[in-house]
């Protein structure tokens, strides 16, 4: 999943509602909206490992790596309320 | 949509409610308020009151892709407070909030408050006392604050856009708790809004708006129909997130003030669209480049709509030199069915 910096929690809380609470998330920092394509491509181009890891690592090293982080990010202290299960 | 069924005790009737409603709210069923909890029996009166199948499926809700059967729109009905037989109203707003080209994913997840508003049209109002006339966009109507309110339940839970998840509404807004009116038909000196759009007048629609905002626009008494028209579209600048239109709840006073002066409707769309313009030096440059790039503006100004047709106008409320304006539009109507 790629995401900016601002929003990666949300897009941790969803990816749990799916089923993916460790996926490795590429980020980048927030906005890209007034972004050029020039301005774009090194951002991508930095995100790329990140991504390559996500999908090659092994499953159990990708839940080593995100296990805390995860935790902080679907739940952390005073997360709301939710029908959907995170 | 997972459904859960729960059991709670309690040694007075008091006390049941209570504890329903605390059960509800740490399982994020509600939107805070209490709910009235949505028992088997009373689920099956609501259904049978739809007309239609429990297991019919209305469609399917962005971006939780939840399954939004007539069974889950009741339990949501119920919650809300309704009334069994308001759920044909809730059947056909979902419809519209479905339809294709309304924009309910993006109104579901963006950091923007945007919410459905639902306007009511034909002898449905009568029938379920649904208020058109004064104080109709505030509290003290069952059916205005329970239907409006089923609509955002639904969205919470059969859509998943409780804020924190799938939401990233950052401020929120209370509009999201409901926002509904009927037209004033009554007192609507020209063609209700429903029969512009194709439908005869005996039919009962509800047509969904995505609606950005609430304005209350005061003034205007005995000044004339052009001073109205200005101190009204005065009020309507130009907004971020505002694209799509504008919808005016024409006041009835004012409504009358300017049939009797011999305007059309169209006549007030096209002066309305003329004068809700702002010089574009008003403007940052990335509004204003964005805004006239996409029509809504020249080398002079930038302006609240594309075009007149997207100044909606709809006559509603009671009497008083007040009208409001809503930033709305993308507008999708549906028959009530099944009444």
């Amino acid at each position: 999943m790629v995401a900016t910096d601002t929003f990666a929690q949300f897009a941790r809380r969803m990816s749990s509602t799916q089923g993916y609470p460790y996926i490795i998330i590429a980020v980048t920092p927030n906005p890209i909206r007034q972004l050029e394509p020039d301005a774009l491509r090194p951002r991508a181009e930095a995100m790329l490992q990140t991504v390559i890891d996500g999908l090659t690592l092994p499953p159990a090293e990708i839940e080593r790596r995100l296990k805390d982080v995860a935790r902080q990010q679907i739940r952390p202290q005073g997360v709301v309320r939710s029908s959907v299960p995170v | 949509m997972a459904q859960a069924e729960t059991h709670v005790r309690g040694e007075s009737a008091a006390q049941l409610l209570r504890r329903a409603y605390e059960q509800a709210y740490e399982a994020g069923w509600t939107d805070g308020l209490p709910i009235i909890p949505a028992d088997r029996d009373t689920v099956l009166e609501f259904i049978a009151a739809s007309g239609r199948d429990a297991e019919e499926l209305i469609g399917v809700l962005p971006p939780r892709k939840g399954r939004a059967t007539v069974e889950v729109l009741a339990i949501n009905a119920v919650m809300a407070g309704c009334r069994p037989e308001y759920m044909p109203v809730i059947i056909a707003a979902v419809e519209g909030l479905l339809d294709p080209s309304y924009p309910l994913e993006l109104m579901q997840v963006t950091t923007n408050p945007m919410t459905p508003f639902l306007l009511v049209n034909g002898p449905v109002r009568q029938k379920l006392d649904i208020n058109y006339g004064t104080g109709c966009l505030g509290p003290g109507w069952r059916a205005n604050a329970t239907i409006g309110r089923a609509i955002r339940l639904i969205l919470y839970n059969v859509g998943g856009a409780l804020p924190g998840v799938y939401s990233k509404v950052a401020f929120g807004s209370p509009l999201r708790y409901s926002y509904i009116c009927g037209e004033n038909e009554e007192e609507n000196p020209w063609t209700p809004f429903h029969v512009e759009r194709g439908f005869q007048r005996e039919q009962s629609t509800v047509t969904v708006f995505k609606a950005s905002n609430f304005c209350n626009i005061s003034g205007g008494e005995g000044v004339g129909p052009e001073e109205i028209l200005r101190q009204i579209a005065t009020n309507m600048p130009p907004m971020y997130g505002g694209g799509d239109g504008a919808l005016l709840l024409l006041g009835v006073n004012h409504a009358r003030s300017l049939y009797e002066a011999g305007l059309t409707k169209r006549d007030v769309q096209e002066r309305l669209w003329q004068l809700a313009r702002l010089p574009i030096d008003h403007f940052a440059e990335t509004f204003s480049s964005t805004e006239c790039a996409a029509g809504r503006g020249d080398v002079h100004s930038v302006w609240r709509a594309h075009s007149p047709d997207e100044m909606y106008v709809v006559v509603a409320g009671g009497p008083g030199p007040q009208n409001v304006y809503i930033g709305a539009g993308m507008p999708q109507t549906r028959v009530i069915r099944g009444l």
